[in-house]
């Protein structure tokens, strides 16, 4: 399955479009979830109103097992996702002063905006409050020499998790689904426990004797969501599935060459050194993983792209990194494939006269690329059987 | 219209989480929220400033090459919050100008609160390069290891200080 995922929009316009639909439903879910209330949202810090950490977690769970399922079943391709990069010191001093800003206003960044549109003032004052904070940042940052270096030290690039932890991506979704389902139950325990000491808010979703069941329900489903998708849809535990490569003889390629097949695409993916062996004609030298898929972008689903490692194998998986479309095969034998068929093709005669034809034509194609000249001898007949009965002969140029 | 009660927490995080999942495959990136303010500044310091804007290590990238800051997915998604808040608020009857607080403080000290909070909130935003929606909800879901650290530190420092100011609040 190809990926249809990120989409890739005509024109900015459009994706700008989708945007503010995109937007409206983070809005909408948010106020309905009570993010427009800085009480609400305040409670968690107190513990007796624990919305915040189950409506985040359940959205993290939700976004989490679909996207690496999606991803697991090929329909999206991470590589095209932009991920937030991680400086850890900046994020952790920054995350824990945004903690400390949270607590100060009630509200966060994307929920002030939710208050403010729900009328509540403190929003408002909130959003004002940010564009202080940002050019605070902005003017001060180039002053301290430590701020920028807090800013920008810890650069690990983009970082996930599971390699952190050295897992496979689907086990960690699995963990962490496992680990959220034991937040809930343990933010359930601590909602009753401090209740009676806390006037209840305003508002407040009115729990009925069903209310607990409807919840461990959908943590199970999430939680067989992401089981199914860790055990059934990425059993390679790559993001991607996996396509070996046809085979195809060397000697069919140099017969294409020759031929001048406008199909047919050579890469060549032996490194320097082994490309000092010799070169293939009209192969284009790559890296699989970095220069091969500008190249292959060239290739229509009619191209039969020919792939040369050093050595054959006898399973080779396409790179995931290249596009759908073209025939994938790989060189049988690899390089030493078309120099043992090819370039130094090993004549044995024979009494088979579409043999000989075979071996002849052998003998041109690799005088054609070897450069060499042609050895009669070792397409010379062999010799004449003895007539001793029962040999069959074929009739040259019947059937 | 009577206001209604709010949805039970899992509803309403099962809806953000599929909004979240629909913008991961729409829109190759997660949703944010700070990004607003920022991009507005570099907007501003750009028309007082061109070239201090370009130079500066926080805004710099949001004019490179001549860019228009506002002409970007957050900025439009904001707009679409904004919006979406008001469907949710006024349906539900939850439309009301007021100043939410806890019983033993003032408008104006809540305000002031609010005011600081935000001040404090930007600056962090800035420096983590994302706020609860950009690291901690989005680059959380993709499991990307500074989101995590970012979300387990708001915790951390809301807890810290929540004693200080619970006068606010309860």
């Amino acid at each position: 399955m190809s990926a249809i995922f990120p989409l890739d929009f005509a024109t900015d316009e459009v994706r700008l479009l989708s945007a503010i639909v995109i937007g409206v439903f983070f809005g909408f879910a948010l106020e309905r979830g009570g993010f427009g209330n800085a009480r609400k949202l305040a409670a968690q810090f107190y513990l007796y109103d624990m919305a915040v950490f189950k409506v985040m977690f359940t959205a993290i769970l939700v976004a989490m097992v679909g996207f690496y399922s999606l991803a697991g079943i090929g329909l999206v391709d991470p590589s095209l996702m932009w991920v937030n990069p991680t400086f850890v010191w900046a994020q952790v001093v920054g995350g824990f002063l945004l903690g400390v800003g949270f607590v100060m206003s009630g509200l966060c960044p994307g929920t002030s905006f939710v208050a403010a549109a729900s009328g509540r003032y403190d929003g408002w004052v909130a959003i004002g409050g940010v564009f202080v904070g940002t050019f605070a940042f902005a003017v001060v940052v180039d002053w301290f020499p430590g701020l920028k270096a807090l800013y920008e030290g810890g650069s690990m690039g983009v970082s996930f998790l599971y390699d952190v932890f050295d897992l496979s991506a689907t086990n960690f979704v699995l963990i962490i689904v496992v680990v959220a389902a034991a937040g809930f139950l343990g933010a359930e325990m601590v909602e009753r426990a401090f209740s009676d000491r806390f006037e209840r808010l305003p508002l407040s979703p009115v729990r009925t004797r069903l209310t607990p069941r409807l919840n461990s329900a959908f943590v199970g489903a999430l939680a067989v969501v992401a089981l199914v998708a860790a055990t059934g849809w990425a059993p390679n535990n790559g993001l991607t599935e996996s396509v070996s490569m046809n085979s195809i003889s060397a000697f069919e390629v140099a017969e294409r060459l020759i031929a001048g097949d406008p199909e047919l695409l050579i890469l060549d993916a032996r490194d320097s050194t082994e490309r000092e062996a010799g070169l293939i004609p009209q192969a284009y030298s790559v890296v699989i993983n970095e220069d091969a898929p500008t190249v292959l972008a060239t290739a229509g689903a009619a191209t039969t792209v020919v792939v040369v490692f050093s050595e054959g194998a006898d399973s080779i998986d396409v790179p995931s990194s290249w596009p759908a479309g073209p025939i994938y095969s790989a060189m049988r034998g690899g390089w030493e494939g078309w120099r043992s068929e090819v370039l130094e093709p090993q004549i044995a005669g024979s009494y088979d006269a579409e043999a000989r034809a075979l071996a002849a034509r052998k003998a041109q194609v690799g005088a054609y690329f070897s450069g060499s000249v042609i050895d009669a001898s070792s397409v010379a007949a062999p010799p004449p059987v003895m007539s001793s009965g029962g040999a069959t002969r074929r009739k040259a140029g019947g059937c | 219209m009577q206001a209604k009660p709010y949805w039970n927490p899992y509803m309403a995080g099962a809806l953000l989480g599929v909004t979240l999942l629909a913008t991961f495959l729409v829109a190759g990136q997660g949703l944010g929220a700070s990004a607003f303010q920022k991009r507005i500044v570099a907007l501003g310091t750009a028309e007082v400033a061109p070239n201090w804007t370009t130079e500066n290590t926080a805004l710099g990238k949001y004019v490179a090459d001549g860019a228009n800051p506002l002409r970007n997915w957050l900025i439009v998604e904001v707009i679409g919050v904004i919006l979406g808040g008001f469907i949710a608020a006024a349906s539900a009857g939850r439309l009301k100008a007021t100043v939410e607080k806890g019983p033993r403080i003032s408008t104006r000290g809540r305000l002031v609160y609010a005011a600081g909070g935000g001040v404090v909130m930007g600056f962090a935003a800035a420096l983590a390069r994302g706020c609860t929606s950009g690291q901690a909800l989005s680059g959380g879901a993709l499991l990307a290891t500074g989101s995590w650290l970012f979300m387990l530190m708001v915790f951390a420092g809301g807890y810290s200080v929540a004693y200080f100011v619970r006068r606010q609040w309860i």
